[in-house]
């Protein structure tokens, strides 16, 4: 391989691959500029300005054929760049909501921004990867950087102790997935996703093979936080910063259910996963539903509540199917636009100054009426999140739970059915304490306006824009299509990559 | 018939002083035993033909990174693991499931064993593996995960520094 | 018909222990209901005897497989909970079964009174159910769950009386031990599977002859490493002493009547690959050989009457390997059931003693003596029991002789065919037979030694408890006597199952004929094979050298301590010195493995998971029992804990991810 010539390629896999380098620059930029300006106002706007590019240049390419770059280690252009604007849009919301709260809770260091970033390269990297090996670099830059920014409130105990654990745990799950990436290597000889299936048929290590796939799957069971590998989920998500949770809640699973997509999507036949994948489904869901039902602190239901979701998206794992991988992806894209919003609406409502570890729901009682705003975006949220039309998380289930059914899994869905029905007890309770209890019925403890801080215009912006995405997104013709028609791609694709 | 003598050896050694790492009650013991468990692993990257990751193994695990290890340990002047407490269910528990983890992989090995391929010293492996060839394939097929690992790497060093911070905030 | 009958056999037993285990964890107010989960306990066990009774006395000796239903099939991989009934597992099922009701027949007046009765019928049950899964069982898959289900029903007996910390480690000694044999079971198992493709005994015995003849020997190698752990050999034997923690019924069932024995009904189930491999077994023999003798010789030591038992079990399992070392399965298989008679018969004598010894503490204690020394096993404070507890006395003494292998009683026929089969082995070419001969020999002579010692120590003489004679012992009730007296019976006559060669040239050797392939039955025997024959007179010799060893044994030994009482010890101290002492510490085994095997497991244990402190197990079965939200809240408790334990359920998830994705 002659050097020059590989490095006359890469300039175009360079450009290929424009939002991923670009982050990674402006990241650097940001560590750079901020050992210089400490904690500098204008952070956050590199950022936000490098998501905003990359989020404008990966909908040029939506249209446009999947292709690999870098010698096959990653998509660019199409399916990936679907998945891409989902992990850039998330961001950059992300990122908005955040700079008020941080500064809020005298949090606002630059680097948070230098490490969004970075995170956000991870999950691109994971969600667009062709390689085992690029999975895996992917899926460790975004761990790493999410431990971090899980302990960001150094003074908080229970924040420290959170990464911690969050941290161990998910070493411990990396071992798993390391070793069924060695396993899967050991049976097919590549790693290449795509060749996976050729090099599996020529060596016809069968028990090697799907050895390899259980143990990738525990490491991505652990990253989408899916029952019982998701321990670490309620301590990590109460402890982060709340804006923070918002944000490694949705992207963070996208990005690992999206790399999961595609090693199922190469490991066939899925007889032999789908009883995996719909018991994992079944206890999340029920599991997930259950406990959150027993939460009286919001920011704990709602760590729950994102768990149980993540069985709904492995309802339409479990079928199998194209059409089942494309209502994920689409229920991956309306899931995170709901639960950024929720958690940036409760990160306006905090009073207790430990980043809401210990408010209790009642003490947010009559609050839609002093803000209506806050009031009925929350509603729409919790509307959307129990899945009640015509707002976005109800096209989400049927996207999921419609595939497997189509697939024979009829129970599964049920039980999926069931589990929605059952989770309306706790988010119709969140609307209830928030618009239909009065003011005067908040413990003594809360302060006595309760009302945290001023709604800054970014935020409300933000919201604002989840709450009309969220009416809109199921009446937006063609979208659901434009995931389907990725999975139809990609198996003509697999043939020639 | 060497190789396999040569195998056997720093097989045994590897595992015997990652027990060794385990059990150990004082941290220095712990980290010395991981040292010869890095030395004994390098070794069976040599036996493979792959000379460079040994090598590398040996100058960036035993050496550079173990010697900070130490460092920290002896700084920190810490003590000894308390003596274990009694057993009880909830370890059994954990040794069964341990048990039986262990049971399922060493399933996965006895039957996967056969499709391996046979272990063979071609002259292109052997050149494969050196520093030159290693070095080409990171620049090339696998720069961007080369890359993305630059960037793991530093945001654990802002990690690290940020959590350092907090003795003085 | 006798498929159900096979199912109601072996889910019976389940069914009790649970009747007896759950309902009243969740009924407090049935626990002291003594009659009635006693009833039930010993019905579970009972009735599948009687099953099984029928079964035999219909069997027309074509083995049958009932299959439950496949349990997995992946692949190459088929596994089957599927029960075979041959004359082996006849034979097993029939003494499992008929010791097991009489123990807890048994167990109904020893037990009476304590707080965890129903958790020890309970434990009793799921203990038939699993010994039931081992011996009936049609592959090694299923014949590893039970024997993991047995060793944890002994590990949750041993340690029944949890409270003092002695018992709790001897029960964590003996799981941990016995973990090594069956990590070499597990290596056995695979290593068959890979090279047979199946696990169902047809599969492997069938296949014995494509076998390389180094797999064989590593397979049965690693199969009699498990042996040893479970029935307590060397190097593994060290648990069963300890084991003695446990309440005295268990000590008669599962140490020394059944579980222990599950070791030698591998082999002689597996009898077609083991005679493949004739280099282990010259190693099976010489093992069997050394245990047998250095048991013996600690057993000479022991002043606890349950550790000389727990002694003469290992020294009687060493016994039995050597059958199985010379290729004579069924014989060993007839010791099996022999020893399962009168070894059960001296527990429960033992039992019954301790029992009127408990009532003498008691006394004690009521005049106001310090007991804090008194110690109710320890045969120095007994002594002319024999004046208070008759019909102990009597069934003792009736084990006592027949395990001496005095002849006309069952011992004498089982141990005499051993010891004869080991000196056939040795004339028919195998010249390490006849030094395991030998040691048998003077094993024998030693047995009838120490059990006479114990004997006569314990009954005869005076009495040496303070306050004798006006604080007394009583005869225990009747549901512990009438199962001595039944098992006394069978101590007698047991024998007779198995009349030597010299009788009507063998065929009245109706276990034999019963269980040997070359009549049909399911074990191999290499003994017929071979050819040889010895002359009748050397038969009548060996017999002759069996049977003068065990009268001369009991008879000095009698003499010596009826004349001279716990002074003899000391003599024998004396004369014999260090050899003494090296018997009196037990050869320094336990400290040796302590150090070298013992220790570093503990620690791996208790360093990993030293912190966690509420149980994952604890909470889930609380949860269980109520209502959706308050499982949540409970499932919230585990939530809120240490880390360990949320890297134990990830563990969990592991397990069970892995075994849907290879298994189903």
């Amino acid at each position: 391989m002659d050097l020059s010539q590989a490095y006359d390629a890469m300039l175009g896999d360079l450009a290929g691959a424009f939002p991923l380098v670009l982050l990674a620059v402006a990241g650097l930029v940001i560590v750079v500029w901020d050992a210089f300006r400490n904690n500098d106002p204008l952070l956050p706007y590199i950022a936000g300005g490098a998501l905003a590019i990359g989020l404008v240049f990966e909908g040029s390419q939506l249209a446009s054929e999947q292709t690999t770059l870098f010698y096959g280690n990653i998509r660019a252009g199409g399916f990936a760049a679907f998945i891409n604007m989902v992990l850039l849009g998330g961001t950059l919301l992300s990122v908005v909501l955040s700079v008020p709260y941080l500064r809020q809770i005298k949090h606002a260091y630059g680097e948070v921004y230098a490490l969004m970033l970075f995170a956000t390269v991870g999950m691109m990297a994971l969600a667009t990867g062709n390689s085992l090996i690029m999975l895996f670099v992917g899926l460790e830059t975004m761990s790493v950087c999410l431990y971090i920014l899980v302990g960001l409130v150094r003074k908080d105990e229970g924040s420290i102790e959170s990464a911690f654990k969050y941290f161990v745990l998910g070493a411990f799950a990396t071992g798993f997935f390391l070793y069924g990436i060695a396993l899967l290597y050991g049976a097919t000889g590549t790693v290449y996703l795509h060749e996976m299936q050729s090099g599996f048929a020529q060596s016809g290590a069968t028990t090697m093979f799907w050895a390899g796939v259980g143990l990738l799957l525990v490491g991505f069971f652990f990253k989408v936080s899916a029952v019982p590998f998701h321990m670490w989920t309620p301590d990590a998500y109460q402890g982060a910063p709340t804006t923070l949770t918002g944000y490694m809640s949705t992207t963070s699973k996208a990005a690992a259910f999206t790399a999961l997509i595609l090693v199922l999507y190469y490991a066939l036949p899925p007889e032999r996963w789908t009883t995996v994948l719909a018991v994992v489904a079944v206890l999340t869901m029920v599991a997930g539903n259950v406990l959150a039902l027993a939460q009286d602190n919001v920011k704990r239901m709602l760590a729950y509540s994102s768990i149980a979701h993540g069985g709904y998206i492995l309802v339409g794992l479990a079928a199998g199917t194209a059409a089942g991988y494309s209502g994920a992806l689409y229920y991956l894209l309306i899931y995170s636009i709901m639960n950024i919003g929720a958690f940036g609406v409760i990160a306006l409502l905090e009073w207790d100054g430990k980043i809401g570890r210990e408010q209790t729901m009642e003490s947010l009682s009559g609050i839609g009426t002093q803000r209506p705003f806050l009031g009925l975006a929350m509603a729409v949220f919790m509307f959307s999140l129990i899945g009640f039309p015509p707002f976005g998380g109800f096209f989400g289930k049927v996207a999921v739970f419609g595939p497997a059914i189509d697939a024979g899994l009829t129970w599964l869905a049920v039980i999926g059915l069931l589990a929605s029905v059952a989770s309306a007890g706790y988010y119709l309770r969140v609307v209830y304490v928030f618009s239909f209890k009065s003011a005067d019925e908040r413990p003594a403890e809360a302060p006595a306006t309760g009302t945290g801080f001023n709604v800054p215009f970014s935020s409300l912006a933000v919201l604002s824009l989840c709450v009309v995405l969220l009416v809109v997104v199921g009446f937006i013709p063609g979208l659901r299509d434009v995931t389907t028609h990725y999975f139809i791609d990609m198996a003509v694709a697999a043939g020639t990559l | 018939m060497i190789q396999q003598v040569l195998f056997l050896f720093l097989a045994v050694v590897a595992i015997g002083s990652a027990l060794g790492a385990v059990l150990a009650r004082s941290p220095i013991n712990s980290a010395l035993w991981m040292v010869v468990n890095l030395i004994a692993v390098a070794g069976l990257y040599i036996t493979l033909n792959a000379l460079f990751i040994g090598v590398l193994q040996v100058l960036v695990y035993a050496g550079a990174i173990m010697v900070p290890i130490l460092f920290v340990i002896m700084l920190l002047n810490l003590g000894s693991m308390p003596a274990p407490s009694e057993i009880q269910w909830k370890h059994v528990v954990a040794f069964i499931l341990g048990v039986a983890l262990l049971t399922q992989l060493a399933f996965v090995l006895a039957i996967g064993l056969d499709a391996l391929p046979e272990m063979s010293v071609s002259e292109e492996a052997v050149a494969a593996s050196s520093a030159r060839e290693i070095g080409k394939m990171l620049f090339t097929r696998y720069v961007l995960p080369f890359e993305i690992i630059a960037i793991l790497l530093l945001a654990a060093t802002i990690g690290a520094v940020m959590f350092a911070k907090r003795k003085f905030a | 018909m006798d498929a159900l009958l096979v199912r109601l056999i072996i889910l019976l037993p389940l069914a009790g222990a649970i009747l007896t285990g759950l309902v009243p964890l969740f009924m407090p107010g049935l626990r002291k209901n003594e009659s009635l989960i006693s009833t039930i306990g010993t019905l579970a066990v009972a009735v599948p005897f009687g099953m099984v009774v029928y079964l035999f006395l219909t069997f027309d000796g074509n083995a049958f497989v009932a299959t439950f239903y496949t349990w997995m099939a992946a692949g190459d991989l088929s596994v089957d909970f599927a029960y075979r009934i041959d004359q082996l597992s006849l034979i097993m099922g029939l003494v499992v079964l008929g010791v097991g009701t009489l123990i807890h027949v048994y167990s109904i007046g020893y037990m009476h009174g304590d707080d965890g009765f129903w958790k020890f019928f309970s434990y009793l049950n799921l203990f038939i159910f699993a010994m039931l899964n081992l011996i009936l069982a049609d592959n090694l898959v299923v014949l590893f769950l039970g024997w993991e289900g047995v060793g944890l029903c002994s590990f949750l007996l041993i340690g029944f009386w949890y409270t003092d910390l002695k018992n709790s480690a001897a029960a964590n000694k003996a799981f941990i031990v016995n973990r090594i044999g069956d990590f070499a079971f597990l290596l056995a198992m695979f290593l068959l599977f890979r090279e047979l493709g199946g696990l169902d005994f047809d599969t492997l015995l069938n296949g014995v002859d494509t076998l390389s003849s180094t797999t064989v020997t590593m397979a049965v190698l690693l199969l009699f490493l498990a042996a040893t752990g479970k029935s307590a050999q060397i190097p593994l034997f060290v648990w069963l002493p300890d084991a003695m923690a446990g309440p005295t019924p268990v000590s008669a069932l599962i140490h020394a009547a059944t579980m222990v024995t599950s070791g030698l009904y591998l082999l002689a189930r597996m009898s077609d690959m083991v005679l493949a491999a004739p280099g282990v077994m010259v190693l099976i023999a010489i093992v069997g050989a050394l245990t047998a003798l250095v048991a013996a010789t600690i057993a000479i030591t022991q002043t606890d009457i349950k550790r000389v038992l727990a002694y003469s079990t290992v020294s009687q399992l060493g016994f039995m390997f050597m059958a199985v070392g010379v290729g004579a399965f069924f014989v060993a298989i007839f010791h099996v059931v022999t020893h399962a008679f009168f070894k059960a018969l001296l527990f429960l004598g033992s039992g019954s003693v301790i029992h009127g010894m408990h009532e003498v503490e008691h006394d004690l204690e009521h005049e106001g003596h310090d007991t804090s020394s008194f110690d109710a096993q320890d045969m120095r404070t007994m002594g002319n029991l024999k004046a208070y507890m008759p019909a102990t006395h009597i069934t003792f003494l009736i084990a006592t002789l027949a395990i001496a292998g005095i002849p006309l009683l069952s011992g004498f026929f089982s141990k005499d065919e051993i010891l004869f089969m080991a000196f056939q082995a040795g004339y028919n070419g195998m010249p390490v037979a006849y030094a395991v001969w030998a040691v048998g020999i003077l094993t024998a002579l030693l047995t009838a030694v120490y059990m006479t010692r114990a004997y006569v120590l314990t009954f005869r003489g005076e009495e040496r408890w303070p306050e004798a004679p006006s604080i007394a012992p009583h005869e225990s009730p009747l549901s512990m006597t009438l199962p001595l007296w039944t098992l006394a019976i069978l101590a007698i006559v047991g024998g007779y199952i198995g009349l030597p060669g010299v009788i009507a040239d063998g065929d009245w050797n109706w276990i034999h004929h019963y269980l040997a392939q070359d009549y049909g039955g399911p074990v191999a025997d290499l003994a017929d094979s071979a050819g040889f024959s010895l002359p009748l007179a050397l038969k009548w010799l060996l017999i002759a050298i069996g049977g003068g060893v065990a009268i001369l044994g009991v008879s000095l030994a009698w003499v010596a301590y009826d004349r001279e009482g716990l002074a003899f010890d000391d003599r024998l101290r004396e004369r014999l010195g260090p050899l003494y002492g090296v018997w009196e510490v037990k050869y320094r085994l336990d400290e040796v493995y302590d150090a070298a095997l013992v220790n570093p497991i503990r620690d791996i244990m208790g360093q990993g998971f030293a912190k966690a402190d509420a149980s994952v197990v604890d909470g889930v079965v609380n949860g269980a029992a109520r209502g959706a939200a308050a499982f949540g809240r409970v499932l919230g408790r585990i939530q809120t804990g240490v880390i360990q334990r949320y890297a134990v359920m990830m563990v969990l998830g592991v397990v069970i991810v892995m075994a849907l994705i290879l298994f189903v």
